[in-house]
């Protein structure tokens, strides 16, 4: 990897990050999770990073999403982009319950990403209201209008990452119980599904110069996820080291998560951004597969054929 | 039908049993329900469906499960067989019938499990919300 795209992908302000290839930035996800900073590190960097939500720009984007785009275009984005806005905020209602458990360092790194996950839900909230024109006055109500978008198979991760927050409250320091929702969250929904989201979308707004407000704030979502990412990935790392039995937990989650990915309810018309089916297919089996060897957790042959066998599922936060 | 009284459990027992009417297949891909079917094949654990009420008293819908069929529905007071306790206020369960999404109740832990394994649990999620969203569709009398 190239270390001066890399420091251009660290270093950008809001305005600077419009002219960011998303595949630097991906990269830049995976350029420390051999070395993986420890969370404080991870803190700062949040602070250096942080950018203020209302500073975006949506007029070109509304130019774009009424006159440029196609019907079909405009569809397969708001598909994809719904599983995207109800994640956000998902993620920031269930996030606070792992925050009661771990170290120090790790509760005050989770206050930097929960205040992130609810600026990305914000992101989404005038994205809808501002571009799409989704009726509402508060945050729930643009949520509501969204809804029938989102694919019924959402509930399987999200519902997942629900019952499983509901779990960790009980006891919030219970390894096994972090470690399920660990790898629910920052492996799978912000690893593997936000990730390849983040790709598509992007990938397709740059290739087509469309949406540069969506494109601005999306790509410094997916900074953002960086650090989330890393620092799930160093928590299920550190906990398999101090106890190799949660290995096996690791496991199970992933079983239940390749299960349930087996269903799809709805056809989006990927093509339409252009992607294909098994393209992102291979985009989510690679992006889960890198996590796995960067940090040192093997799989078991069973599952190895069923990450082999991952269908396209089109969801994050 | 009175909601939660014997002969409303009978008519939950066949509706969640006869599974999705061919309209209803149409609107989803027929990969969905494949993966449902091939979830419920073999299915033999039961489920206790909580209503929490207003008095502090919470009475179950309990649906147990064999070789992929609902073979019983019974309202009881206690959920002590079932592998899966759920429960909901009475709120939620309103919602429920006036059709709202099976799915969003789960994901919005308005319908909370209470007691089983949860990773166990998700693995035939979808045909979970499908059998819930069944239930809803049965007609009842709340105000019994």
């Amino acid at each position: 990897m190239d270390q001066e795209v890399l420091a251009g992908v660290e270093k950008s302000d809001l305005a600077q990050i419009r002219d960011l290839d998303i595949d630097d930035v991906i990269d830049y996800v995976h350029a420390d999770l051999k070395r993986l900073p420890d969370y404080l590190d991870l803190y700062r960097r949040y602070l250096r990073q942080r950018w203020d939500v209302y500073e975006l720009d949506f007029s070109q984007d509304i130019r774009d999403w009424n006159t440029a785009m196609t019907q079909s275009e405009r569809d397969a984005f708001v598909a994809i982009s719904s599983g995207f806005h109800h994640g956000e905020r998902q993620v920031e209602v269930e996030l606070p319950v792992f925050m009661l458990g771990g170290s120090e360092e790790s509760k005050i790194f989770m206050s930097s990403q929960i205040e992130d996950e609810a600026r990305h839900t914000i992101f989404f909230d005038r994205f809808y209201r501002e571009v799409v024109g989704l009726p509402g006055e508060s945050v729930q109500e643009v949520l509501d209008a969204s809804f029938h978008h989102v694919s019924e198979t959402f509930v399987g991760p999200f519902g997942l990452l629900a019952y499983l927050a509901d779990e960790l409250r009980r006891d919030p320091e219970d390894p096994v119980s972090r470690v399920r929702y660990g790898t629910t969250y920052f492996l799978w929904i912000e690893g593997v599904l936000a990730l390849s989201v983040m790709k598509i979308t992007l990938t397709y707004c740059r290739n087509r110069g469309f949406l540069p407000g969506y494109y601005a704030g999306f790509t410094a979502t997916c900074r953002d996820e960086a650090r989330h990412v890393q620092f799930g990935m160093r928590f299920l790392r550190d906990s398999v080291a101090e106890d190799p039995r949660l290995l096996r937990e690791i496991h199970e989650t992933l079983r239940t998560i390749l299960t349930i990915n087996g269903a799809t309810s709805r056809r989006i018309a990927l093509e339409s951004l252009g992607w294909s089916p098994e393209e992102v297919r291979r985009l989510m089996i690679r992006q889960l597969s890198m996590k796995l060897n960067d940090v040192g957790i093997a799989l078991p042959p069973d599952l190895q054929q069923m990450v082999a066998r991952i269908e396209p599922e089109l969801a994050g936060g | 039908m009175i909601f939660f009284s014997t002969d409303w459990a009978e008519a939950v027992r066949g509706a969640v049993d006869a599974g999705p009417d061919d309209a209803l297949r149409a609107t989803k891909l027929e990969t969905y329900w494949g993966w449902i079917d091939q979830a419920r094949a073999d299915y033999g654990e039961s489920w206790a469906l909580g209503r929490c009420k207003p008095d502090g008293h919470t009475d179950y819908l309990l649906l147990r499960w064999e070789r992929g069929h609902c073979v019983a529905a019974t309202v009881t007071a206690t959920p002590s067989e079932a592998t899966y306790v759920l429960s909901a206020d009475a709120q939620t369960w309103h919602d429920l019938l006036a059709g709202e999404d099976t799915g969003r109740i789960v994901m919005y832990r308005r319908l909370r499990l209470e007691r089983g394994e949860v990773l166990s649990f998700f693995r035939i999620i979808y045909f979970f919300v499908e059998s819930v969203a069944a239930i809803g569709r049965v007609p009842a009398t709340l105000d019994a």
